[in-house]
């Protein structure tokens, strides 16, 4: 009996390690693209889950045409919660255990920046879909390589668009700010200073608000006593809705412009459909903006239901993208050679656009103020707005 | 015009620091404690209230209630259910965050209560997800002009309740046999318990009643500020500061500090909003210089 077994357990044993083995190699075959953001805990978790339903659906577009290289593109999600420690854990383990060919970011820009330095050190060619953070792709500016790259809104680049459309859009030159305390409102209010500059706008006030105020009225009553006509606000989605509240009460509406942050739907809710309509922000595409973005857009409602921000999912769809035809191009995966060729890559077909080289050595940004276009909330859609002002903005008004 | 608009606005800020901060004030002077965590009892009071609309309303307790939802009859059962969760938490932290510790020297209970919100506010995200939850007003969404300034009906109603409680509070604390208790306890423990009341069920009772009331001011707010997990940590702190300004020992002054602090944020946003909160807190540490026991309080010689 025993010696019957044992040969047969050995052949059990033999044939589970050979499956393990294929099944293994199979999985370190394949192309790993690691995607680091916050899904669940902040108020930006609704991007986080957008841009993962763009990447998954760009990986299951290539591999559905082949893969890339001939191998199957896989992406593996881990959520930061929001908090950089989890980032930076969640980025040693993507580079470490799973061995991750790229990597794309998260949607906080404090997280990202928090574990810049390991895709850096080892070598993991990086795309940002979602944080808009200046340093995010110039802190390695200055010592090539620099792995990391960008397919978003970079904050300066978004406010050129709004200081161009507000010195075409106000009739008495009279320009206001007001941001919030944050980093993200802070550094806003002081690129738009420098921008409205340069068209030689000096704001006729700069007020701040606590980035969990409600009212604001008090701040928005000393710009209404200034005259502005046109008002820039940079903050987040909430606060954002608050300031249009605050403006309603004191009966005051001025032409409002503001960042992407407005593309959140909590600043639809809060705000409601009528006051949200009254705010012009940025985004990069809308998803009536081209055939192919409709197409995107019906797909990913198809597999998820609902796309929160889909801005966000069409950014991630295009990295995703981007990585592909980088790896194409290199005809490797390994990193260095991935790296060079995102800064070498002749052309690209994503869903914002056609990319004809989107990087070089000293660009890393692939899209910029003039891939932007403004928008507005109609009827709970994100629409392009097209006024006599849009009409009449010409590159020369696009100044940085 | 923009003068009335900011005092409009801060009045109605500064009712619900006050509503609060009562709550600080019974707790603090019948036990020398208070809950750290009001901020997290604040949000989830809103976060109840949002699920109580839905549930009457869509027949499921996590979504986002449109303006039609909130009628009055939901409001008030929002109102009630979030009073009810609520007062029964302030007993559980009474029972098992306060107790120990009322009477014996040490800081325990700050850092009790102050896990015990951490708790409530994570268990809060775990159900309601961080997103902030719009919610109407009863009263509609309409804005109240008065001398050419603009106020939302909310605005009113939560200065008119924050009104009407503290006054009946007042009356309470002053004119019956329960108030009287708890000045008694507040007065003297061991003195009160050898009057025959029994100084445990004041303490309980207090408890239960600030957590009812910052139950009462995160339904009230929802409509202003959003219900969210997050909405209470701010709006706690400067409660605090208005019952350390107004004196925290005693009741009309922690109410007084409320307004007052409200105002002050709206006033100074008027002039120069950069110096909002440096103005607010640099006004209460000159006032506890000058007035250790905040503007309205006493200072008692302490007994060792």
């Amino acid at each position: 009996m025993y010696t019957k077994h044992f040969p047969k357990k050995i052949q059990a044993l033999l044939l589970s390690a050979a499956l393990l083995g294929a099944s293994g190699a199979a999985i370190a075959d394949d192309i790993k693209i690691g995607f680091n953001s916050d899904m669940s805990a902040t108020g930006s978790a609704d991007f986080g889950i957008s841009a993962l339903a763009g990447a998954r659906q760009a990986a299951d577009d290539l591999n559905a045409a082949g893969g890339v290289l001939g191998k199957k593109v896989v992406i593996v999600e881990r959520d930061d919660v929001g908090a950089p420690p989890k980032a930076i854990q969640n980025t040693n383990e993507l580079v470490d255990n799973v061995k991750v060919n790229a990597m794309l970011g998260g949607v906080n820009s404090g997280n990202m920046l928090a574990w810049l330095h390991i895709v850096q050190q080892k070598k993991i060619p990086t795309i940002s879909p979602v944080a808009t953070a200046t340093d995010i792709t110039n802190r390695y500016a200055k010592t090539p390589p620099n792995y990391v790259f960008r397919v978003s809104m970079r904050d300066r680049d978004q406010i050129a668009l709004l200081a161009a459309y507000a010195a075409r859009s106000s009739q008495s030159g009279k320009v206001a700010i007001i941001a919030d305390t944050t980093g993200y409102g802070q550094q806003g209010a002081k690129d738009a200073l420098e921008i409205l500059a340069l068209h030689k706008i000096t704001p006729v006030a700069n007020e701040k608000f606590g980035p969990k105020d409600t009212d604001m009225s008090s701040q928005l009553n000393k710009i209404k006593a200034s005259g502005a006509d046109t008002l820039i606000v940079y903050a987040l989605a909430d606060s954002n809705a608050h300031v249009m509240r605050s403006l309603e009460k004191i009966n005051y509406f001025p032409t409002t412009l503001a960042s992407w942050a407005n593309l959140s739907s909590p600043f639809l809710r809060i705000a409601g459909p009528e006051l949200a309509k009254k705010m012009i922000f940025t985004a990069s595409i809308t998803e009536d903006s081209s055939p192919q973005s409709k197409t995107l857009y019906d797909t990913l409602m198809k597999r998820d239901g609902r796309v929160p921000t889909y801005v966000m999912a069409a950014q991630a769809y295009d990295s995703v993208k981007l990585i592909a035809a980088a790896m194409e191009q290199a005809k490797s995966t390994d990193g260095a050679a991935v790296q060079a060729a995102l800064q070498q890559l002749s052309q690209a077909q994503g869903v914002i656009k056609n990319y004809q080289q989107p990087f070089s050595a000293d660009n890393h940004e692939a899209l910029s103020v003039k891939d932007f276009r403004l928008v507005r909330w109609i009827d709970g859609k994100v629409v392009s707005v097209d006024d006599d002002v849009t009409r009449k903005i010409t590159p020369d008004d696009l100044k940085l | 015009m923009q003068i009335l608009q900011a005092i409009l606005s801060g009045l109605a800020m500064g009712s619900v620091y006050a509503l609060v901060a009562f709550g600080f004030s019974i707790t603090y002077t019948t036990t020398k404690t208070f809950n750290f965590g009001q901020g997290a009892f604040l949000a989830l009071a809103s976060l109840i209230g949002i699920s109580a609309i839905l549930l009457v309303t869509q027949g499921k307790l996590i979504g986002f209630p449109s303006p039609e939802d909130v009628t009055w009859g939901t409001f008030l059962f929002a109102l009630l259910a979030a009073m009810l969760v609520l007062s029964l938490l302030g007993f559980v932290l009474y029972v098992t965050a306060i107790k120990h510790f009322v009477g014996e020297a040490g800081l325990s209970w700050v850092m009790s209560t102050i896990g015990f919100g951490i708790i409530i506010q994570n268990l809060a995200l775990l159900i309601w997800g961080p997103a902030p939850i719009a919610v109407a007003s009863p009263l509609g969404e309409g804005i109240i002009t008065i001398f050419g300034t603009g106020v939302r009906p909310q605005e009113i109603l939560v200065f008119c309740t924050t009104l009407v409680l503290m006054i009946v509070f007042d009356w309470a604390l002053h004119k019956t046999k329960m108030g009287k208790a708890v000045r008694a306890v507040a007065f003297s423990k061991s003195t009160a318990s050898l009057m025959g009341i029994n100084a445990n069920a004041v303490a309980i009772a207090v408890f239960v009643i600030s957590s009812a009331l910052a139950a009462i001011a995160g339904v009230m707010i929802a409509p202003i500020a959003t219900a969210s997990v997050f909405v209470g940590t701010l709006l706690s702190l400067k409660a605090f500061s208005a019952a350390i300004l107004g004196g925290l020992e005693n009741p009309r002054g922690c109410i007084f500090g409320g307004f007052l602090i409200g105002l002050l944020e709206s006033l100074i946003g008027l002039w120069y909003s950069n110096l909002r909160e440096i103005a607010v807190f640099g006004l209460i540490i000159v006032v506890l210089y000058f007035r250790p026991a905040g503007i309205l309080g006493r200072v008692h010689a302490e007994k060792v």
